[in-house]
């Protein structure tokens, strides 16, 4: 099925340049941006207009598997290479011979995982598991991931010279609240495609009220989520009270203070203190099991997190709840579970 | 030489941009720049037979230096290419994987740059008079 990049802001635009640009060249592409903008759908539009689109396309999140199976996935295996491995195996490599390998998560990938992978990349060769032999693969290889790799390099946790072999082409879809003109393209995009796939029911298009609602939303999830919620509406019914979520979602959360709360947070989100102090914390040693001390641990670094947000959004509860993504009822439940007081300082909402 | 030398210099620092426009123009070649590997490749689309050799950072949004030495050695594999890199070794051996003709380091010896700038131009020219 053809994949559309929809938008028209000049953020996608130029993506959409990119791509014409770079689509013919079998260059290793890195795509990156916020869970949700759509990065398999620029994959997927880069392996459509190249001349690989008769080959296959072959996707592998690197986060959803352990390390050993995701090895085994990607270079496949001969018989009896490991317990269980009753036949020979082709992997990913090799099924997307000639066409496109779609590295989803990338940033996920271990260590050793990776030095295998720059292998493959540098000699275009490899062997699958308990196999001596090599194996030649032309396959163009697309990563994407929702981590800043530069920041996962001085953290020692992405291997730069992986890094730069496989950046050669670097595409970056901004978060929608960043190019809100996009918001009714999709809309509208989305609304077509839900009445071709359900032509038994009678989707009616958003009326004004719920477009303008869409289109001051912040899309914390993007166009997933925004597609989501516009199946929501358009064919499961429940629209009103999801477009009063939006409505109120929106007016707790000012955009002006938006983007600075959120750029503040991922700055403290590092910094809280998550070293557990085993002389302060452990008086009784009939008491000392792994369990509670999980279970102490977590409960401190939510305190501290609960906390922190709550302070810096002046104890809006609503507003906290949406950047700590939990429900409204969870966070008040939290509170009071947690022991969170709040500062005589602070006015109430 | 009775024209002058068409370059293509990519960057997207514009001080390294600006300093070796100001040094290059004093050489009396002809220049052309952009911030960023893909407007340097549509600026060379547009005249791809025109210039006489590009200069290309490594690391750089969209479009990396080594991808642009690719796409474009593809278009005109004799087309002369100086990668300059501040960054290590990896994207240099890259660079060099690509064909890159010249890999310069930061901080770059603009004399040794010239000099490798007309060597190359002088080279090519050559080349392009035999293939005629």
């Amino acid at each position: 099925m053809h994949t559309p990049l929809i938008g028209v802001s000049p953020e996608i635009v130029k993506i959409r340049e990119l791509i014409d640009h770079v689509a013919d060249t079998g260059l290793n592409i890195v795509i990156t941006g916020e869970t949700g903008v759509g990065k398999e759908v620029v994959s997927r539009v880069l392996y459509q207009q190249s001349p690989r689109n008769n080959k296959p396309f072959i996707k592998v999140n690197c986060a959803a598997l352990p390390d050993g199976l995701l090895e085994s996935e990607l270079y496949g295996y001969e018989q009896g290479a490991f317990t269980g491995a009753e036949k020979k195996k082709k992997g990913k490599f090799e099924l997307a011979h000639k066409g496109v390998l779609f590295l989803d998560e990338i940033g996920d990938m271990s260590l050793p995982l990776q030095a295998k992978l720059l292998h493959v990349l540098q000699s275009g060769e490899f062997a699958p598991l308990g196999s001596e032999r090599e194996i030649k693969a032309d396959t163009w290889v697309i990563a994407a991931t929702n981590h800043d790799l530069a920041e996962k390099i001085s953290d020692k946790t992405f291997r730069a010279d992986l890094y730069y072999r496989l950046n050669i082409i670097k595409i970056y879809i901004p978060p929608l609240r960043e190019r809100p003109e996009d918001i009714l393209e999709l809309v509208n995009y989305y609304t077509e495609d839900f009445i071709t796939q359900f032509s038994n029911k009678n989707i009616k298009k958003l009326d004004n009220k719920t477009i303008d609602a869409f289109l001051s939303y912040h899309w914390p999830g993007n166009v997933r989520q925004l597609q989501n919620t516009l199946k929501r509406i358009l064919i499961l019914g429940n629209g009103k009270e999801i477009i009063e979520e939006l409505i109120r979602g929106e007016s707790d959360f000012p955009s002006s203070s938006k983007s600075n709360i959120i750029k503040s947070t991922n700055r403290a989100a590092s910094t809280i203190n998550t070293s557990y102090n085993f002389d302060e914390e452990v008086t009784d040693l009939s008491n000392f099991s792994l369990k509670e001390i999980r279970k102490k641990a977590l409960d401190k670094i939510e305190k501290d997190a609960i906390q922190f947000i709550l302070s810096k959004t002046n104890w809006n509860r609503s507003k906290a709840s949406k950047i700590l993504q939990i429900s409204y009822k969870t966070l008040l439940y939290k509170i009071t579970e947690l022991n969170i007081e709040q500062p005589s300082s602070v006015i109430n909402e | 030489m009775n024209k002058q030398a068409k370059l293509l210099i990519i960057d997207d620092s514009d001080v390294i941009v600006e300093m070796l426009y100001q040094f290059l123009k004093s050489k009396n070649y002809d220049l052309v720049s952009a911030s960023n590997g893909l407007d340097g490749i549509k600026l060379f689309n547009a005249d791809a037979e025109g210039f006489d050799l590009v200069i290309t950072d490594i690391v750089m949004p969209n479009i990396s230096g080594v991808g642009v030495i690719s796409i474009l050695k593809n278009k005109r594999p004799n087309l002369p290419i100086i990668a300059i890199t501040g960054f290590g070794e990896h994207p240099e051996s890259l660079a060099a994987e690509a064909h890159a003709d010249v890999v310069l380091e930061k901080p770059i010896d603009l004399n040794i740059l010239n000099q490798h700038i007309s060597d190359l131009v002088r080279k090519n020219s050559t080349y392009q008079s035999e293939v005629k």
